[in-house]
């Protein structure tokens, strides 16, 4: 993927890879809107569902003339009904997310970003209505709106959020939350229930840097965080490294045990590993899920 | 300042200094390194984590020994060691300069005024005054004296008006001027020599240093003058050669060929091999570039030595030698012509043609044999060239014989008496007779005479008055045996025998080509003799090698005078002589041999010219104190990580320096492992070609053009298999299994017939392949090219089909003969069996094949195309079973298909054999059967 063009433009390229995600739908009396999911009922929408006598009542355009002329009759066509589910993404700002430990490949932030806005596109083309958690837009499956996700994704100074916003969601929305999730364990089960509890089904990604999971440093290091934590002087990192990784194993069966409790799915990955593997893992999460 | 003899300190005190390490060593050693400082954002997970247990963290001890050696550095630096600290003056009395002044001290000339004028600068300084000795004669050949006590400032202009001489030093003569030398106190001696010994120069030294203390200063090694000598003739090349003095080491110079306006005809490299004094170097260039040297200079040397000056001696001359016409002759090595030709080669530039042909270039000789007929208008171009200076050379013989004696052309120095002589012939009572000792007036005066030479037939001349004066040499009974006579401006020169071996061994002498040399040098009008003219300068060269009007103190030359010519100051080597006659001489008339000044008398020092007496070492030391300053930074900085490291994991860095030392050493040894597998690779690759080469060669073999494609190769392998079987048990032919090969990697020649099946998927052949291929098929080798493909045209380029144009894509460039069908009564029909066509897999496809090539390669066609996939009906399996079915089928195509394969073997290795044979039943039938 060719780092120079416009993250909409590489996230359209990944997305292309994909087939059309199209989300299980559950529950969509609520959000009545119009969408590619066959509703197996009369309906809106494009695709065609039976022929019907004419009843009074029926506009005469929806008359079928060429059916009726095979006949006495007049029929009326009927469209299978179409709905579409909504979909809100939220990723995680914080200023730990733009770090890399190695320049060859991007931060966490560019590939949250990335990732966020392929899913996006990917949804939209399956026919979704897609939203960003916490940007007032309505969720909207035109090309405008992919372009102001673009853009708002881009934008520069937006708040710093570790952990998802409380904010009302209708019931039936999908969630998809992608993050670092290094935040304390009892922070991101609370900010989750919240939003488990209100009925949303949503999915969690981990997005971590490889230095993260393998901590590839040695000797005598004075470690400093990116959100004004106490810095931290360890002497040999090489002899804290297994500690290192099992209270990252931890954190992350935590992240696990949290996401089962809500029955959401729950998903790693790792910014120098290909996009289109997350993207994959959050399609399989997603359908999971939602299945 | 203290000083160390090699070594001297300008401020020693600093060196204090260096026993403040120690306390450095302690001090860097208990500061811990400062810690990287590292952003991450889990630092959450690592906030508590502890190291188990803390050892404390030192700096690595290469990095204390770099900052201790750092420190060291400087301390040294600053103390401004001096090398080679200049020594003052010994002894109280004047400086005594000797400056050998010969040929051999012109090289490096400028180099020896430096140092003589910064030695008298340092006399001058220190008040001394000086004396000045030159060693070679001046330019009246007046013998070396000293200068006298000189103000050492007048000393220096002195020597500044010094040039090297272009003759011998005569340290004999400076010897004797020592002799005679006054002056108080001890004086410091400096020579200043050019490097070679000669019988005096022990005793000089010697001499020297009863003055006072000497210091010599040489040069050594090549940097010792060479000497050019003559160059040798060897056979029709000039070799340069060269002397050396030291003859240690392998040495080289360049030997330059330059004409006479100085520009380079030719250089030569003049390899000394170790242990060698003398190196030779052939100058191989055409006859008219070697005639334009005139002089073969040492590249890089300005001495009079090293330039050797050529004069017509090294010059050779275009000779003609006549062909006998169209006259075929019949034994080529027995004939005249052979003979002459063997004989001049080595010393002239022979050419060979008819009269017409060698007279219209420039030309020294003409030698007509007796086999060779002149015409009347060949005899009068001979004629008027020999009267312009050309110099004619004939042999007798039977031809001449015949002639009756009034119809002799005019071209003969004699008349000569009709019929021949015969001695020692079955009907004759003398013997052959053996040649008298040659006339002292004769151009071959001095030849030595071999017992065995005897003539056996010789032609007579007329008795005349004059006979005896031009008669060069005769029998031993007094009959001419070669007979010359001016004509014009040249000669016409008769040998009364003939130039091979009918009537005499002469030929087969080394008197022969003496004889022959000796007549070339009578056409170039430098007889044995100069005349015994003296022979003034014409042009001289200076002590720099370089030619100039002479200057009115030489002389000219004598070349009758008893003593051997040498190179003195009335003689400097240069050219003497007049207009018709110019003499080269040589500086190694006078040197011969060149010898390094050896072992010196005890408590003499000596010193080169090129070492500079004194060098501050302080801005090397802090150089290099600054450069390892910047190293330490690096690897600070590396091992904090503020240094992007790339391709690494930037905290392996500081490990990875210290292991990257390693790295190279073992990097550079798998280099060498690989190379070395490499040349074993290289080595089993000739192996393998030798094994090929005995495996195609051991036994007959059938072979196909590998295309690369697994299957089409299977099968045009399996075909040659069952078609050699078939082969085996109906004909002769015995071949071995048949073997791929691959083209531009296999060498074609061994093969008689090459089956080539024609694909798709072949890649374009490259240069050398199509090269190969095309010298395989111009020197009798056989191809069947096999489209492959059922097709029932009598076209071949003009169809579009697939195959043809594989065919013209893979045989783009090479050099394919027109081609026709294949002829109703062509050999391929009935070279074993009668066939009227020639089907394969398929059958209908016909035949082409190279068009009237029955005189080329025996009649065997080069080029033979087809598309009926013979291979494909040939194939068979191990137990002797068809492959592939045959179309449209039947046991009697595939025994066509067979037969035709039986019939191309033959034809390809018996040629035009089987045409013969079909004339047998007329020839029976003669014969009365």
């Amino acid at each position: 993927m060719t780092a120079t063009l416009p993250l909409r433009h590489r996230a359209e390229q990944l997305a292309a890879t994909l087939p059309p995600l199209l989300v299980a739908a559950e529950r969509v009396a609520a959000t009545v809107a119009q969408g590619v999911h066959g509703r197996r009922r009369v309906g809106q929408g494009e695709t065609f569902w039976q022929f019907r006598h004419y009843d009074m009542g029926d506009q005469p355009q929806s008359i079928d003339w060429r059916q009726s002329a095979k006949s006495d009759m007049v029929f009326v066509r009927q469209m299978e009904w179409e709905a579409a589910q909504s979909v809100w993404i939220w990723r995680d700002t914080s200023a730990s997310m733009a770090w890399t430990s190695d320049r060859n490949h991007q931060t966490k932030r560019d590939r949250t970003d990335l990732l966020t806005l392929a899913l996006s596109v990917l949804l939209m083309r399956g026919g979704e209505h897609v939203a960003l958690l916490g940007s007032g837009l309505r969720p909207s499956n035109s090309r405008a709106t992919l372009s102001r996700i673009a853009v708002l994704l881009e934008n520069a100074n937006q708040p710093a959020e570790e952990l998802p916003p409380t904010l009302p969601l209708p019931r039936s929305a999908q969630l998809v939350l992608i993050g670092d999730f290094l935040a304390p364990l009892p922070e991101i089960d609370r900010a989750l229930r919240y939003y488990g509890e209100s009925g949303v089904r949503g999915t969690l990604l981990q997005v971590l840097d490889p230095a993260e999971e393998s901590l590839p440093y040695d000797g005598r290091v004075r470690f400093e965080g990116l959100e004004q934590e106490a810095p931290w002087l360890v002497s040999r990192v090489e002899a804290v490294r297994g500690d290192y990784a099992k209270r990252l194993r931890d954190q992350r069966e935590g992240l696990q045990d949290i996401a089962r409790a809500l029955g959401w799915g729950c998903a790693f990955h790792r910014s120098d590993q290909p996009p289109q593997s997350a993207l994959l893992r959050l399609y399989t999460t997603l359908s999971q899920v939602l299945a | 300042m203290i000083n160390l003899g090699l070594l001297a300190f300008a401020h020693p005190w600093l060196l204090l200094a260096l026993i403040g390490l120690p306390v450095l060593w302690l001090l860097l050693r208990l500061t811990p390194p400062a810690p990287r400082r590292l952003a991450f954002p889990a630092i959450r997970l690592l906030t508590g984590l502890r190291v188990p247990e803390e050892t404390p963290a030192r700096t690595p001890w290469w990095l204390l020994l770099l900052r201790l050696l750092i420190a060291a550095l400087i301390i040294l630096g600053l103390a401004q060691p001096l090398l080679n600290p200049a020594a003052q003056l010994s002894g109280s009395g004047p400086m005594i300069l000797v400056v050998d002044d010969g040929w051999s001290a012109a090289r490096f000339w400028q180099a020896r005024q430096i140092i003589g004028g910064k030695l008298l600068a340092q006399a001058e300084r220190e008040g001394r005054t000086a004396i000045v000795l030159t060693t070679a004669r001046d330019a009246q050949g007046e013998p070396p004296a000293t200068s006298g006590l000189l103000p050492a400032a007048e000393a220096q202009r002195l020597l500044q008006g010094i040039r090297p001489k272009p003759w011998p030093n005569d340290r004999a003569a400076a010897l004797a001027a020592l002799e005679e030398l006054t002056f108080e106190g001890s004086a410091h001696v400096v020579w200043l020599s050019d490097g070679l010994r000669d019988d005096e120069s022990e005793a000089f030294a010697a001499a020297l240093q009863r003055l006072g203390s000497l210091h010599v200063l040489r040069e050594e090694g090549s940097a010792l003058p060479h000497l050019a000598l003559p160059p040798d003739s060897e056979g029709v090349d000039l070799v340069a050669r060269a002397l050396r003095a030291d003859s240690g080491a392998g040495g080289r110079a360049e030997a330059l060929a330059l004409a006479a306006d100085g520009r380079i005809i030719a250089k030569a490299p003049l390899i000394f091999a170790p242990g060698e004094k003398e190196a030779r170097s052939l100058l191989d260039l055409p006859t008219e570039m070697r005639n334009r040297i005139a002089r073969i200079a040492i590249e890089g040397e300005t001495t009079a030595g090293a330039v050797v000056l050529l004069d017509e001696r090294w010059r050779r001359r275009p000779v003609g030698l006549v062909n006998p016409g169209s006259q075929q002759e019949g034994q080529p090595l027995l004939s005249e012509g052979y003979y002459l030709q063997r004989a001049l080669e080595p010393f002239t530039e022979l050419r060979r043609g008819s009269v017409e042909e060698l007279l219209q270039r420039q030309l020294a000789v003409l030698v007509i044999a007796d086999a060779v007929a002149i015409s009347p208008t060949e005899e009068e171009a001979i004629g008027a060239w020999v009267e312009r200076g050309g110099l004619l050379l004939r042999f007798a013989g039977p031809r001449m014989v015949a002639q009756p004696p009034e119809e002799a052309d005019d071209l003969l120095p004699v008349r000569l008496r009709g019929g021949d002589r015969v001695l020692g012939g079955a009907l004759t009572w003398d013997t052959p007779a053996q040649l008298a000792p040659f006339a002292n007036d004769s151009p071959f005066a001095e030849l030595g005479l071999p017992d065995d030479v005897l003539i056996r037939r010789q032609v007579l001349a007329e008795p005349s008055l004059d006979l005896a004066d031009k008669t060069w040499a005769r029998l031993a009974d007094g009959t001419p045996l070669v007979t010359a006579d001016r004509r014009g401006e040249g000669w016409l020169v008769l040998f009364h025998t003939t130039a091979n071996t009918d009537w005499s061994n002469l030929p087969i002498s080394g008197l022969f080509v003496d004889m022959l040399r000796r007549v070339m040098a009578v056409s170039q009008g430098v007889s044995g003799s100069t005349g015994g003219e003296a022979l003034p300068p014409i042009e001289v060269m200076d002590g720099l090698g370089s030619l100039g009007t002479p200057p009115a103190t030489v002389l000219a030359l004598d070349p009758d005078s008893t003593a051997p010519l040498r190179v003195s100051p009335r003689h400097p080597p240069g050219y003497y002589g007049n207009d018709s006659l110019r003499q080269a001489h040589n500086m190694s008339t006078t040197v011969t041999a060149l010898e390094p000044l050896g072992a010196l008398p005890g408590g003499v020092t000596s010193g080169l010219y090129h070492e500079s007496p004194e060098q501050d070492l302080k801005p090397w030391l802090l150089a290099a104190a600054l450069v390892l300053a910047m190293a330490d930074l690096l690897i600070s900085l590396l091992m904090r990580g503020l240094l992007p490291v790339p391709g690494r994991a930037a905290g392996k860095a500081a490990a990875t320096t210290a292991s990257s030392a390693a790295a190279i050493v073992v990097g550079l040894g798998l280099a060498g492992l690989a190379f070395s597998s490499g040349a074993m690779a290289q080595a089993q690759g000739t192996a393998v070609d030798d094994r090929r080469a005995l495996e195609a060669t051991l036994m007959t073999r059938l072979a196909f053009v590998e295309t690369g494609i697994g299957d089409v190769d299977e099968i045009s392998r399996a075909g040659l298999t069952g078609l050699t079987r078939v082969l085996e048990r109906r004909t002769s032919v015995e071949a071995g299994p048949p073997l791929g090969i691959v083209l531009g990697r296999d060498e074609l020649s061994f093969y008689p017939l090459v089956y080539w099946p024609i694909t798709a998927a072949q890649p374009d052949l490259d240069a050398a392949a199509v090269e190969q291929v095309n010298h395989y098929l111009a020197n009798g080798g056989t191809i069947l090219f096999d489209l492959r493909e059922a097709s029932s045209g009598m076209q071949l380029f003009g169809a579009a089909s697939q195959g043809t144009q594989n065919l013209q894509r893979l045989t783009r460039g090479l050099s394919i003969p027109p081609l026709e069908p294949v002829p109703a009564d062509h050999v391929l029909r009935k070279s074993f069996y009668l066939m009227e066509d020639f089907p394969g897999r398929f059958s209908g496809g016909s035949l082409w094949l190279e068009a009237q090539s029955e005189n080329i390669n025996d009649g065997v066609a080069s080029v033979l195309i087809g598309s009926n996939d013979w291979a494909g009906a040939w194939a068979v399996n191990r137990l002797g079973r068809p492959l592939m079915a045959v179309v449209p089928g039947g046991p009697r195509q595939r025994e066509l298909a067979y037969r035709f394969g039986v019939n191309l073997v033959m034809y390809a290795l018996t040629g035009n054999y089987k045409a013969d044979q079909v004339h047998i039943p007329f020839i029976l039938e003669r014969l009365g059967q």
